[in-house]
């Protein structure tokens, strides 16, 4: 298990400079700059600019020095459009704005769709089955940038009860709306892969020994049942939390977060290029990480994968 | 009952509740006077939403309207905006003459000024920051803003002077280009006999004389690139030059050499290289706000950080979240402290419309920056009491690649502007004014400002015709123009609803008219603006623009320097009635002579001009001293709340009173 994890750790490191280097690249030949606006500046006036910043230099010596300080120091530089604010300090201070929204979301996601997915399992073609898997489909359907402004209507603007936008620290009543509307998806998600998993495991032939053997129908369905049924989503978790995490730009948005995909969208935007590589590296990293963490769990879940 | 009912009716009741929600919704909003909640906050602060993220506290970094306004609250300048007009109220200058062409200042300073450390405010924070304003290292963005200022650009531009060892003396730009302007008193030798100034009741005696400003009244020295490359390409392509130059030595231009000057702590004069007697507007402009010497020299670029930053205005910085809320509370050591009402602001950066709008319904900021109520939502929330309906000194217009066929025949682009219904569209939009010239109307009071081409289809068809593109009419009624390329044609705007409506309309507009489809492309924001920068686009590009400073030229000057305006038209005419009307001593004179400038580029016709923007934000009727002024800037120590039901506004304050 050891050797297993090792060697993925160390495949993920080229695989990291290879997306900064793409990232790079991409924004070098993206058009315009961060200073560009509505107003052209003088050209005098642009070529201070990128003296300042380094930018008059030959491709390769920035891309070297760049290279140099990720491998070396693990420093991404200064964001060029906040100035004197650091990408790693940037990146710090709105990680845990998207991962507490993330991470909430998850876990309700995780709770009521794998409880509705275990119902609609067990009770397959009832009107518990229809209804929650109809609901779920809806689910998958509506895109979040229109469930949060129609939750913002009735919860906000409508019945005044919870906050419209904003952060307002953890907990607090406006991470309610955020948190329902980045769930949903999930949510519906994890509930038909729930039950999709329990009804193939529940028709398994291990079941059949299990309930042969007289166990309970609760250690039946909890110890065996959902064990197996649980694959799926587990697969699914990795990449999900990875995008949660790393802060979801709609939401992000819609809510006025101060999280890493608000930022992540307008260093785009900006030609912000410190910001961009430093968030998509960090991106990658949570991304690949969480995927390793998947397959252990698999191997922990599924003793055939840890045979292999 | 059956299975299928049961979800019938599921889906039903959701329905039914998510319709009740929405009805009840519009029907109470559309009954109220205010869009949404008016009760006034618990504490005496004021919570407004600024627009973007500011890129740094730094006044010389950005040059973005949401900064500007952060940057009001935090830093003093000589002068302030009027809370109404915008022109130039005393801030830490308490007064101000000029000589008699406008081309030299002297500014007296209040002796209470501090900064918020307490230390005293003199005029060497003044001579330091415009000095760094201009600096090529601190490479500010702003810097152009003080090119007037004698020596400021080529110091900016990284230049050096040119001297002759063997006496001394540099050598002049009057004899390498003739057609240098005539030289403004600043820079002619100074007369003992006659008073530069005006004298006036409070200077008994006039300022005493400097070697430094005797220095400065002396035509203009010439200056060449510093950088090597630059100046062995200029060289090459100048004979006399080269010859000139030959042996003698190259002196750097240094912060020191540029024309301002402290006569004691609290004088300052400053010495321009042609008159601008808009000079003194420019300078509530955050590029002529004092930073903290101090500060920036012991922490460079981390200055601006909550631990280190030393401020000067109205209030200091309290804490800062980016992305999320900056407070600023009111500065004690203020020099108009007393006159502050508000105990805190709570600044809070965000851009999607719809959200801020939210947030304003709810109640839970007192007021929003300019341009956010979407024009879907106007019908509603122009009719409260609460909307600001109001000119803006901004234009929408639409640039034409001058240098490219068929829009290089000036028929052609005469004909474009005359399919458009410009009235039409300003009833569309509902909340802008048509516009024909390139000023905004109605902004500058006695300016005479020309009239473009009018509405006029026929003529339009008629001009297509003379510049070799028939319009004929279809049996249908519709025209068409077969011979017109318009294949290779395109309107290039950036993303956004409101460009792309308008894009769309000008598009139905000259299809109606002309009979003739132009493709519309879209672009992310920065992909836009290199596009048009370049002049890289056949045919039309999306162009807006606001005002630095409360005055015509702030519109005119785009088309003054050179054809790197979006539409590569340049006409030395235009430049030299431009130079005329500012070196008019009479204001009126000079207004006409800005007017018959705008109207020789009008005739030209480079750009479409389309309207005046609104100003179109809103703000809680308790929230008083705020007014929809032509910059949406707002001096934020007349701001206050009224408790008073009474004494609320109702409607757009008026900017007379």
């Amino acid at each position: 298990m050891l050797r297993f994890i090792i060697r993925r750790l160390l495949i993920t490191i080229p695989t990291i400079l290879v997306v900064i280097t793409i990232t790079w690249g991409l924004i070098k030949l993206a058009p315009g700059n961060f200073y560009s606006g509505e107003k052209r500046l003088p050209a005098a006036i642009e070529k201070n600019i990128r003296e300042k910043y380094g930018l008059d230099k030959p491709w390769y010596q920035q891309y070297a020095k760049t290279m140099a300080n990720i491998v070396l120091g693990f420093d991404f530089g200064t964001s060029l459009r906040f100035e004197g604010q650091s990408v790693n300090t940037i990146i710090w201070r709105s990680l845990p704005v998207s991962a507490a929204v993330g991470i909430l979301a998850y876990l309700l996601a995780l709770v009521v769709g794998i409880t509705v997915g275990s119902i609609a399992a067990l009770k397959q073609n009832s009107r518990w089955d229809y209804s929650s898997m109809a609901l779920a489909m809806l689910g998958i359907s509506v895109p979040n940038f229109v469930l949060g402004p129609i939750l913002v209507l009735v919860f906000s603007l409508s019945l005044y009860w919870l906050p419209p936008s904003r952060w307002g620290g953890f907990p607090s009543k406006n991470l309610i709306l955020p948190v329902l509307t980045l769930s949903a998806l999930y949510m519906a998600y994890i509930a038909r892969l729930t039950r999709a998993g329990m009804l193939e495991v529940l028709r398994s032939d291990y079941i059949r020994t299990a309930r042969a053997k007289g166990l309970s129908e609760k250690d039946v369905l909890i110890k065996h049942g959902l064990r197996g049924g649980l694959m799926p989503v587990v697969s699914y978790t990795g990449p999900a939390l990875a995008f949660l995490l790393t802060g979801t730009v709609v939401v992000e948005r819609i809510f006025a977060l101060p999280g890493l995909g608000n930022y992540f969208i307008q260093a785009s935007l900006n030609r912000d290029e410190p910001l961009i590589i430093g968030i998509v590296a960090f991106i990658s990293i949570t991304l690949l990480f969480m995927n390793m963490l998947v397959d252990i769990a698999y191997a922990y879940l599924d003793p055939r994968v840890r045979y292999h | 009952m059956s299975r299928i009912n049961w979800k019938q009716l599921g889906a039903f009741v959701l329905l039914a509740s998510m319709a009740c929600s929405s009805l009840s919704c519009t029907v109470a909003s559309s009954n109220e006077l205010y869009w949404g909640k008016t009760d006034p906050p618990q504490r005496n602060i004021f919570r407004y939403v600024t627009g973007e993220e500011p890129e740094s506290l730094d006044p010389v970094v950005s040059n973005g309207q949401p900064e500007a306004r952060i940057y009001m609250a935090l830093y003093d300048g000589l002068v302030e905006y009027d809370p109404k007009t915008t022109a130039p109220i005393p801030a830490l200058a308490t007064h101000w003459r000029q000589n008699g062409d406008s081309s030299e200042f002297m500014f007296y300073l209040r002796r209470n000024g501090r900064w918020s450390n307490g230390d005293p405010i003199d005029a060497n924070d003044f001579l330091y920051s415009f000095r760094r304003a201009v600096s090529p290292k601190v490479a500010s963005r702003n810097a152009y803003m003080a090119y007037y200022i004698k020596y400021a650009q080529p110091y900016n531009e990284g230049k050096v002077f040119v001297r002759d060892p063997s006496n001394g003396k540099f050598l002049l730009a009057k004899d390498f280009d003739e057609n240098l302007p005539a030289e403004p008193v600043s820079g002619s030798p100074i007369d003992p006999g006659k008073s530069e100034y005006q004298p006036t009741a409070e200077e008994s005696q006039p300022p005493a004389d400097t070697a430094f400003h005797a220095s400065l009244h002396t035509p203009l020295r010439l200056t060449i690139p510093g950088d090597e490359k630059a100046r062995v390409k200029l060289l090459n392509s100048n004979a006399k030059l080269k010859a000139a130059i030959a042996g003698k030595e190259l002196v750097p231009i240094k912060g020191e050499d540029i024309g301002i000057e402290m006569l004691d702590n609290y004088t300052l004069r400053v010495s321009l290289t042609l008159p601008a007697p808009f000079f003194v507007s420019m300078l509530a402009h955050q590029a002529f706000r004092i930073v903290p010497r101090k500060a920036v020299e012991q922490y460079g670029e981390q200055w601006t950080q909550p631990a280190h930053i030393v401020t000067c205005g109205p209030f200091k910085l309290k804490t800062w979240r980016p992305y999320d809320t900056l407070v600023v509370e009111r500065d004690p050591m203020y020099w108009d402290a007393a006159n502050v009402k508000l105990d805190e602001i709570h600044f809070y950066p965000m851009s999607d419309n719809p959200t801020i709008m939210n947030l304003y319904k709810v109640g839970e900021v007192d007021a929003v920056l300019n341009h956010t109520v979407p024009n879907a939502w106007l019908p509603v929330v122009r009719t409260k009491k609460d909307y600001m309906d109001a000119a803006e000194a901004a234009i929408e217009y639409i640039n034409i690649n001058t240098t490219r066929p068929p829009m290089n025949d000036v028929r052609v682009r005469k004909a474009f502007n005359m399919a458009i219904d410009k009235e039409a569209w300003a009833t569309w939009r509902r909340i802008v004014k048509p516009l024909t010239a390139f000023t905004p109307s109605g902004i500058f009071p006695g300016y005479p400002q020309p009239k473009g081409d009018a509405f006029n289809p026929e003529e339009a068809r008629k001009l297509l015709g003379e510049a070799g593109y028939p319009v004929v009419q279809n049996k249908d009624g519709s025209y068409s123009c077969p011979k017109f390329p318009a294949n290779k044609m395109e309107y290039i705007y950036n993303t956004q609803e409101s460009t792309k409506n308008m894009a769309e309309w000008m598009q139905a507009q000259w299809r109606q008219n002309l009979g003739i489809t132009i493709t519309l492309r879209n672009m992310d924001w920065k992909t836009f603006l290199t596009t048009r920068a370049k002049n890289d686009y056949t045919g039309f590009a999306r162009g807006s623009w606001g005002m630095d400073y409360l005055d015509p030229f702030t519109f005119l000057s785009l088309f003054y320097t050179g054809g790197e305006n979006g539409t590569g038209w340049e006409d030395p005419k235009y430049v030299a009635l431009v130079d005329e009307a500012n070196r008019s001593l009479d204001p009126a004179k000079r207004y006409e002579i800005l007017a018959q400038a705008e109207a020789y580029m009008l005739q030209y016709q480079p750009v479409i001009p389309i309207h005046t923007a609104s100003a179109n934000w809103v703000k809680k009727p308790y929230v008083k001293g705020m007014y929809p002024n032509p910059a949406s800037l707002f001096a934020w120590k007349f701001v206050y709340i009224e408790r008073d039901p009474a004494k609320w506004d109702s409607g757009t304050p008026s900017l007379a009173d």
